[in-house]
């Protein structure tokens, strides 16, 4: 069972093909545990728009077939205006969405092996904290049925999306989040 | 004054937000994920904003007062606060941070110190703005009051 999420960015044509070829987004863990969810990214190359994550055509589906029913999510931005927005979309989609507003109360809610969190929604600007150590420890922390991790960035820069990937992350979500219709893109 | 007519204002005063420049898009996305259980969704999220940012402008502004500047820090800031505004549509405002981090990344002192006595007053005039188009929106009551413009 698979849905599709769709990343769009503003990224060169060769940056794109380059992450496509790593087949890096989609989720299969290095252990080759059989994911409970898979993330297929249909990458759409559009030159007028800035990076977006549309999520439109779920919202569609999410009502005869959710995949995103009950998927459990922890979001964490110290923003409360941005944070609020976020676990709304998510919440739209049926996500069940836990918010907190430090890198400490995400690794707490994830607790030692304990809830079954199968995404973590990170925003990298957090202050006193550096969204890729926490990425880092989250994986280091529990290796099987490791929650994937999708970071949120303002940042429009390769190399914030590289380091990301490098860092384990399963998908990169620029600022600010979109939820738009399949017929507005079209 | 008439429940339709009120509606009508309502309308029309959001139209004017958008077509004046105030608000872009995003806006038009918050006011999609407010429904029956959050009617004062977007409301809710623009009070937030101007509780929040009041710490940034006030950080910014005491930060602008340094000798010598730090560019560094400065452009900082107004990268975090330019993702808030970003993320309540407020166009006018998002424009003035843009202008700024040209200047941060410029050296140029008085073009920040200018662009953000302009960034101030946007900011204050979207405030009033949308206070008033709130106060009148929570009049009329849970009535399905946006018009998506096309």
């Amino acid at each position: 069972m698979h849905s599709s999420l769709t990343l769009i960015s503003d990224f060169s044509i060769p940056d794109l093909v380059l992450m496509m070829q790593g087949s890096i987004w989609i989720s299969s863990n290095s252990q080759g545990h059989a994911q409970s969810m898979t993330l297929v990214l249909r990458l759409l190359i559009q030159p007028f728009r800035r990076g977006m994550f549309e999520l439109g055509t779920l919202l569609e589906q999410s009502k005869s077939n959710s995949i995103f029913t009950s998927l459990q999510v922890i979001l964490a931005d110290d923003d409360d205006g941005n944070r609020t927005v976020t676990k709304k979309m998510l919440e739209k989609l049926g996500c069940r969405v836990s918010a907190v507003a430090s890198w400490f109360e995400c690794l707490s809610a994830l607790g030692p092996t304990g809830n079954s969190y199968q995404v973590i929604v990170l925003d990298l600007q957090m202050p006193e904290m550096d969204g890729f150590e926490v990425a880092m420890r989250i994986r280091k922390f529990r290796s099987r049925n490791r929650p994937l991790i999708i970071a949120l960035t303002a940042s429009a820069e390769a190399h914030v999306w590289e380091r990301c990937l490098q860092m384990g992350m399963s998908g990169v979500i620029r600022k600010p989040v979109l939820l738009q219709g399949m017929a507005d893109e079209l | 004054m008439e429940r339709s007519q009120m509606y009508r204002q309502l309308a029309n005063m959001r139209k004017a937000l958008f077509d004046q420049g105030f608000l872009d898009e995003q806006f038009v996305q918050l006011e999609e994920l407010q429904d029956d259980a959050n009617p004062n969704f977007v409301e809710e999220i623009v009070t937030l904003f101007y509780r929040d940012s009041t710490r940034l402008i006030h950080n910014i502004e005491q930060a602008l007062e340094k000798n010598p500047l730090d560019f560094t820090k400065l452009d900082s800031y107004m990268h975090q606060f330019k993702g808030s505004t970003t993320s309540i549509g407020a166009k006018k405002v998002t424009n003035e941070c843009t202008q700024f981090r040209e200047y941060c990344k410029a050296g140029n002192g008085e073009g920040c110190k200018r662009t953000f006595e302009q960034l101030k007053k946007e900011y204050a005039l979207l405030k009033k703005k949308l206070e008033a188009y709130f106060q009148l929106a929570r009049q009329i009551g849970p009535v399905e009051s946006a018009c998506r413009p096309k």
